[in-house]
């Protein structure tokens, strides 16, 4: 971290004395100026800083939403756990009107790094969410349509009267492109695992929806190729080993499924994936 | 993450039936023992997670003092920075304490692992501060003995205790060996600042210190933590260029003058520095 001011390099000749001048002199110029970069400097950390632990709460909210949402295949009233992951989806979003707070008046960029995990995590998290309910992969705009938040302004007491806005002010936070990519690309690890749990219940309509959705999310990937961000050829490889276990259930219950019945298929489906199943964790 | 309860495995067909009757019937013995277990888990991941912040916090804390003591070779009042930087100590032991109450009652050895970086950087800050102070390595017992915090309890009637709750923070011996590690590289920097600044007594006694501390961590050779082998080999970096910069001026040193020195020795450290940052 190259945070130092005045660098411990070892000095010219010809500035030695004029160095020695300004380490005695705590006003000079070029102190002074340094002063003014270590603040700037500390202000930028202390916020990248707190913007890793919103994010952090962000991933943590988002992944145990993931984990409730799991449940639907399991329980017979799919629309309470739904509800329950809408409200802790909510909490989230609240957090990230929390991010969009800090980055008021930034470059987020220069902060991206920070935010990323978390916003992925919750774009993962939405999908999951809106992929339950319509079977479908919910866009970019829809995401960003709900992470708008209503800031009333603290009236300031000592306010001068040109500076009163009645309504509050509108801050959107806009989910970049990238990250709404590798959210997706989550999304697949999750949607596989749904796919495994619903056979194990004995559903054998949701692999084959799964299977073509997927398909389709992994072209949509290969026309991306290597354009994008750097990320995305390891997720893309992880989305092709998803797609080969939906697609190997779906042939085990098709060409399978005629010879056994139903409550033995769980058997040798189980069988069959801890045969193939190298890495399980996608996240 | 497993933190799933009732993991989505397909089930045995001799428990398909109790399972059905499981998954339908909300109160069964097995889905609260299971919903006792996510709470549990909850509790346990949340607490980690708060230690993590903190340690994050006393992390950088610790750098940024670590920053201002490297300072002290090149302004003429060090106390003042001295004592700067014993009052962001004392503010990163605030934080500590903070670490010592999420610990109360619990395994340490279980959360170790998120507060161990925040740990280390404060063994190194104030080990650092010991050097510039006494040009001696702190002891283990002496940080504990500074890590004490007097907790008052907000207590009911029959838990009064008028003088209130001592709680420690015990350093680990191995998180107390990272952090010496870690001097040795704040050391390095110090001793090439303070060429630099045309000090030519730190460097010797710098050599012989970390000389020492090396020795000290071949004894422990492989039968210690294994990042002990990582900062062992850094250590061995750190320790060769105290010593170049000893040769230089011992053997350069009686042929040159002494503001021309610095620039020597600038010449020779950046054509054989590798890789500067040790942290």
């Amino acid at each position: 971290m190259n945070r130092r001011e005045g660098e411990g390099c070892p000095r010219r000749n010809a500035d030695a004395a004029l160095d020695r001048d300004a380490s005695d002199n705590p006003s000079s110029p070029v102190i002074a100026a340094f002063k003014v970069f270590q603040q700037e400097l500390d202000t930028k950390h202390d916020k990248y800083e707190r913007l890793v632990k919103i994010s952090r709460d962000v991933t943590i909210e988002s992944k145990r939403t993931i984990f409730l949402l799991h449940r639907v295949t399991s329980v017979p009233n799919a629309e309470d756990i739904l509800n329950e992951a809408e409200v802790k989806l909510d909490a989230v979003r609240q957090k990230i009107g929390q991010i969009a707070e800090e980055l008021r008046g930034e470059d987020i960029f220069q902060f991206h790094r920070a935010f990323t995990p978390g916003i992925q995590e919750y774009v993962e998290a939405v999908s999951f969410l809106h992929y339950i309910r319509h079977r479908s992969l919910i866009s970019l705009e829809e995401i960003n349509a709900r992470l708008v938040f209503m800031k009333t302004e603290k009236v300031d007491p000592k306010g001068s009267a040109e500076d009163l806005q009645p309504g509050g002010q509108v801050l959107t936070f806009q989910v970049t492109p990238s990250d709404y990519l590798l959210g997706v690309a989550d999304l697949t690890g999750e949607l596989m695992r749904m796919c495994i749990s619903s056979v194990g219940n004995g559903d054998i309509d949701t692999p084959f929806q799964l299977s073509q959705f997927l398909r389709q999310i992994h072209d949509g990937f290969s026309y991306i190729g290597n354009t994008g961000p750097y990320e995305v050829s390891k997720k893309l490889h992880t989305l092709r080993q998803s797609l080969g276990k939906v697609e190997d259930a779906c042939y085990a219950l098709r060409v399978r499924g005629s010879e056994i019945p139903k409550h033995m298929l769980a058997d040798v489906f189980s069988s069959r994936t801890t045969h193939m199943d190298p890495e399980e964790g996608v996240v």
